[in-house]
C-alpha cells in the first residue's frame, strides 16, 4: 500500500530541504569535478550534525530506529542539491547487512560508530559489469577475503565494505575492515563519489550470512539501496523539471517565451509526468519495506526513477540551448549524477530482468 | 463517512460476482447490439436497486449519499468483470450532473435523474463539431432567440450513442459578433424532438462507443432549457467538464493487463527462443509494470488523501495520457509477438483481453476526451505555468476569425 506521509516525515523533508538549500554550493560542487580523491566533506558534516545517518539504525545502538521512508526523504533533499550522498545510501546497506547477519557482537562494534557518522561503509557485490554476479569470483575461506570489486562506491573512503563472494561453494556476505585492502582511486566523470577498485589478498573478514539466506540478503539489501537511490533521482530530476520551467518561462526567442513553443513545453510536461510517476513509485516502495511484495516495487521504483532523471538531465540541457553545455551552468552535475547513479546499485538491464522474473512467478 | 472502505468493498465485490454471471464477459459474448444495451439497461436497474447507482449523490436525487471515494472503489471493482457500463459513462458522468446543477426546473431535474440512474434513460453530450474538438469554443451550431424561446440550426459530431439517446446537452452560438469565448450559450434538448437528426459514423475498432453526427433544423428550445446565462455557455462547459474529476482509472488504459501480455510472451517465440527470454521483450514488460504501477500508485494515494479529507494533487491528470500511449506500444508489440497468428480479427472482441482489438481502439483514447497534446497543454499550463500557445483569434469577433 502507498502511504500519505505523516507530519514527523513531512517534517524531515522540509527540514532537510531547508538545510540543504542553505549549505549547498555550486562552486564547491563543480570544483569537485576536477579532483579525484576529494569529497562533499560539508554535506556529510550536515549529515551528521542532522543526526541522517543515525535514522535507519535501531534505537538500541544509539540510531533513531526509522527507516527507508525518511531516509528516502533525505536522499530526495540530497538529490535535489546533487550532494556528495554515496555514503547515506551505502552504509544504510551496512547497517542492513549488520542486522541480517543476528551477529549482535559485530552490531555492538558497528552501529553506533554508524549512526554518529565515525565510520563510513562500502558496499561491494558487483564484479566485472555484473550488479550481483550469480557466482562471485571473490573467495572468503578460513576467515579470509580475497578477489577484486571494480568502482566501488564511497570505496575510496570508507572504512568498512561488506562483500559479496564464495564460501565453500555457496553465496556469503562477509565484513572486511579496508584498512587492509589495495584501493586504487578510478578517475570518473562523476568525481566526488570515491569510486575505488578494491583488491583483497587474504585480507581478515568475517561472515555475516552465506548459502540461500546470503542470496536472499544480498538482493533486498540491494533493493532497498535502490529504493534510496530512486529517491534521490525523484529528487535530481525535480530539481530540473522546475529549472527548465523556470528558464522556458524567462528566456525569450522569436518574441515569445520559448516555453510557448510546444515543442519546448510538452517536453517539460512529459518530464513532470516522469517525475511524479517515479515519485508515486519511490513512496510506494518505501512503503513496502519488509513485505512480500518488495522486490518488485523496489524494481519499480528504480527503473522509473532512473528513466525520469537521464531523461530530465537530457531534455533540461536541450532546453537551456548553448548555455546547457557550459561549465558554469552547473547543468552538468545533474547529467553525471543521473548516469552514476543509474549503475550504482545495478543498471536497468539487471532490474528490468529482475521485475520480469517476479512478474513470471505471478502470471502463471 | 458511514460506511469503512474495506467492507464496502468486499460488499461490492460480492454484489458483483453475484451477477456476474448474468452481465459479465462471458454472457455478453456474441451478443447482437440490440440485446446488449438492452442487458446494458438492465443490469444499471440491477445497481440501482442494489444501492450501487449514484453512490455519490444526493438521496433526493436517488443516489446513496456516500463518498467520491465509495464511488471509485466501486469502479475499480466493477471493472475487472467486463459489465456492459459503457452506454451510462456520459449520461451519469457529465451530462446528467450538469444538469443537476444548473437546470431551472428543479423537481423535473430530480426526475431525470432517477431515471437515468434507473437506465430508463440515456443523455449524451452534445460540445464538439466538425469545426471544434480541442478548440471547443470554435464551434459554429446556430442558437438564436425565437418567440419566448430558441431555436437551434447547425451541426454536431463525435456524439456518443446519440443514437440512443433520450436528452443531451448542448452548447451553441448565441452571438457571432463577440470573441468567440462570449458568445456561447449551454442548454438541454430533446433528442426525439422535430428537426432532429442523428447519423450514426462506424469508427475502425469494432469495440469502441458508437458515435454519431447530429443534424438540428430549426429545433425549437424553450428557455426553461437554458443551462447557463445567455453567452456565459463557455464558463459552464468548462465546469462540467471538470464535474467527474475522480472517475476509476486503470492503469491498463483500459487495455490487458502486464499479466495477460507474460502470458503471451511465455507461449510466443522469437527466432525460435521463448520471447519471454528476449531482452527487448522483457525491456517493454518491465517498463510498462513500472509505469503502471507508478499510475497505481498515484491512484491509491489520491484516494487515501480524500478519506483524510484533502484535496488530492495534480498528478491524477497524467492517467489518461500515460497509460493509453503505453497501451498502444504494447498492444503492437503484442500482435509482433503474435506474427501472422495476429492477423486475425475478432470484431466484438474486449479491449481488455483482445490484443489486435486494444490495439485498434486505443486511438480513440488518445483522442476522445481530450487529445494526448491538448492533455500535455493542460499539464504545461495548469500544473506547471507555462505559457499559454499563441492564439491569434483571442479578443477577435468570432464572425471576423478566418474559417
Ligand atoms: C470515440 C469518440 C467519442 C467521442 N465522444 C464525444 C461526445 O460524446 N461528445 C462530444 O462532444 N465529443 C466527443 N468526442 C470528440 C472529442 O472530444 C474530440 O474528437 C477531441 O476533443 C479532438 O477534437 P478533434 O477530433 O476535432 O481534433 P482536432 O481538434 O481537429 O485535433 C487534430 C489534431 O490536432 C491537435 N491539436 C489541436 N489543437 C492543438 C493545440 N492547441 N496544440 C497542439 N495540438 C493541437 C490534436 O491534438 C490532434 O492531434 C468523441 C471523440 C471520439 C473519437
Amino acid at each position: 500500500m502507498s502511504i500519505l506521509y505523516d507530519d514527523e516525515q513531512q517534517a524531515i523533508a522540509s527540514e532537510s530541504r531547508r538545510v540543504l538549500d542553505a549549505r549547498m554550493d555550486k562552486t564547491r560542487l563543480l570544483g569537485l569535478l576536477e579532483r579525484t580523491g576529494a569529497f562533499d566533506k560539508p554535506f556529510w558534516d550536515t549529515a551528521v550534525e542532522q543526526g541522517w545517518t543515525a535514522l535507519a539504525v535501531p534505537e538500541a545502538q544509539g540510531g533513531l530506529g526509522l527507516g527507508l521512508i525518511e531516509l528516502g526523504l533525505v536522499a530526495q533533499a540530497a538529490g535535489a542539491a546533487t550532494a556528495g550522498a554515496p555514503f547515506l545510501t551505502t552504509n544504510y546497506g551496512a547497517i542492513c547487512a549488520l542486522l541480517a547477519s543476528g551477529n549482535a557482537d559485530l552490531q555492538g562494534q558497528w552501529l553506533p560508530k554508524l549512526a554518529s557518522g565515525e565510520a563510513v561503509a562500502a558496499i561491494a557485490f558487483a564484479e566485472g559489469n555484473a550488479p550481483l554476479p550469480p557466482e562471485p569470483r571473490s573467495v572468503f575461506a578460513g576467515g579470509h577475503l580475497s578477489g577484486e570489486k571494480p568502482g566501488v562506491t564511497a570505496g575510496l573512503i570508507a572504512d568498512l565494505a561488506v562483500v559479496w563472494c564464495h564460501h565453500e561453494d555457496k553465496p556469503a556476505l562477509v565484513l572486511v575492515e579496508l584498512a587492509d585492502a589495495r584501493r586504487e582511486t578510478v578517475d570518473s566523470f562523476d568525481n566526488g563519489r570515491l569510486f575505488a577498485d578494491l583488491a583483497f589478498a587474504r585480507t581478515p573478514a568475517t561472515l555475516l550470512v552465506e548459502g540461500d539466506a546470503a542470496q536472499a540478503a544480498a538482493l533486498d539489501i540491494l533493493a532497498r539501496m535502490a529504493v534510496v537511490t530512486a529517491h534521490e533521482q525523484i529528487g535530481g530530476a525535480e530539481a530540473l523539471l522546475f529549472i527548465a520551467r523556470d528558464y522556458a518561462n524567462e528566456r525569450k526567442a522569436f518574441g515569445q517565451p520559448i516555453g510557448a513553443f510546444q515543442s519546448v513545453k510538452h517536453r517539460i510536461a512529459e518530464l513532470y509526468g516522469l517525475v511524479e510517476i517515479a515519485r508515486a513509485n519511490a513512496i510506494h516502495a518505501a512503503a513496502q519495506e519488509g513485505q512480500p511484495g518488495f522486490l518488485k516495487a523496489a524494481a519499480a521504483a528504480r527503473l522509473s526513477a532512473t528513466e525520469a532523471y537521464d531523461t530530465a538531465a537530457r531534455d533540461t540541457v536541450q532546453i537551456h540551448g548553448g548555455a546547457g553545455v557550459t561549465w558554469d551552468s552547473g547543468l552538468h552535475l545533474h547529467m553525471r549524477r543521473a548516469r552514476s547513479l543509474a549503475i550504482e546499485q545495478g543498471n536497468m538491464l539487471f532490474w528490468e530482468d529482475l521485475l520480469v522474473d517476479q512478474l513470471m512467478g505471478e502470471a502463471a | 463517512m458511514s460506511e469503512d472502505l474495506d467492507s464496502y468493498r468486499l460488499k461490492a465485490r460480492a454484489w458483483l460476482q453475484s451477477v456476474a454471471p448474468t452481465f459479465g464477459k462471458a454472457a455478453l459474448k456474441g451478443v447482437p447490439e440490440e440485446e446488449h444495451l438492452a442487458m446494458g439497461r438492465r443490469y444499471q436497474r440491477a445497481k440501482f436497486e442494489a444501492g450501487f447507482a449514484g453512490i455519490h449523490w444526493d438521496p433526493e436525487l436517488g443516489g446513496q449519499g456516500l463518498t467520491p471515494l465509495h464511488k471509485v472503489i466501486f469502479e475499480q471493482e466493477e471493472m475487472g468483470f467486463g459489465m456492459p457500463i459503457g452506454y451510462f459513462g456520459v449520461s451519469l458522468g457529465i451530462s446528467v450532473p450538469v444538469v443537476l446543477r444548473f437546470a431551472q426546473d428543479r423537481e423535473w431535474a430530480r426526475e431525470r435523474a432517477v431515471a437515468a440512474l434507473r437506465g430508463d434513460e440515456i443523455w449524451c453530450q452534445l460540445f464538439s463539431e466538425p469545426s471544434g474538438g480541442s478548440d471547443l469554443a470554435g464551434l459554429r451550431t446556430k442558437v438564436e432567440p425565437d418567440g419566448n424561446g430558441w431555436k437551434l440550426n447547425g451541426q454536431k459530431l463525435w456524439t456518443t450513442f446519440a443514437q440512443h439517446s433520450h436528452y443531451g446537452v448542448i452548447i451553441a452560438r448565441n452571438d457571432p459578433t463577440v470573441a468567440k469565448h462570449k458568445g456561447l450559450t449551454f442548454f438541454w434538448l430533446d433528442m426525439k424532438a422535430p428537426g432532429v437528426t442523428v447519423r450514426p459514423i462506424k469508427l475502425a475498432a469494432a469495440g469502441s462507443p458508437h458515435v454519431n453526427e447530429v443534424f438540428f433544423d430549426d429545433v425549437k428550445l424553450t428557455d426553461g432549457q437554458r443551462l447557463s446565462p445567455v453567452g456565459g455557455g463557455f464558463g459552464t462547459a468548462m465546469a462540467t467538464l471538470m464535474i467527474e474529476r475522480y472517475s476509476a482509472s486503470d492503469p491498463t488504459g483500459f487495455g490487458p493487463t502486464t499479466a495477460t501480455f507474460v502470458d503471451l510472451a511465455r507461449e510466443a517465440e522469437v527466432n525460435g527462443r521463448p520471447a519471454i527470454e528476449d531482452g527487448r521483450v522483457r525491456s517493454a514488460i518491465a517498463r510498462s509494470y513500472a509505469m503502471r504501477s507508478g499510475l497505481e500508485a498515484i491512484t491509491t494515494r489520491a484516494m487515501k488523501m480524500m478519506a483524510a479529507g484533502m484535496e488530492p494533487g495534480p498528478e491524477g491528470a497524467l492517467n489518461k495520457l500515460v497509460s493509453v500511449r503505453s497501451r498502444q506500444k504494447l498492444s503492437e508489440l503484442a500482435i509482433d509477438l503474435m506474427g501472422n497468428l495476429g492477423l486475425a480479427w475478432h470484431p466484438g472482441a474486449s479491449s481488455k483481453d483482445d490484443w489486435v482489438e486494444s490495439w485498434l481502439a486505443a486511438p480513440t483514447g488518445r483522442i476522445a476526451g481530450g487529445a494526448d497534446e491538448m492533455l500535455l497543454n493542460t499539464i504545461a499550463e495548469r500544473i506547471l505555468g507555462l505559457p499559454q500557445d499563441h492564439r491569434p483569434d483571442k479578443g477577435v469577433p468570432f464572425n471576423q476569425i478566418p474559417a
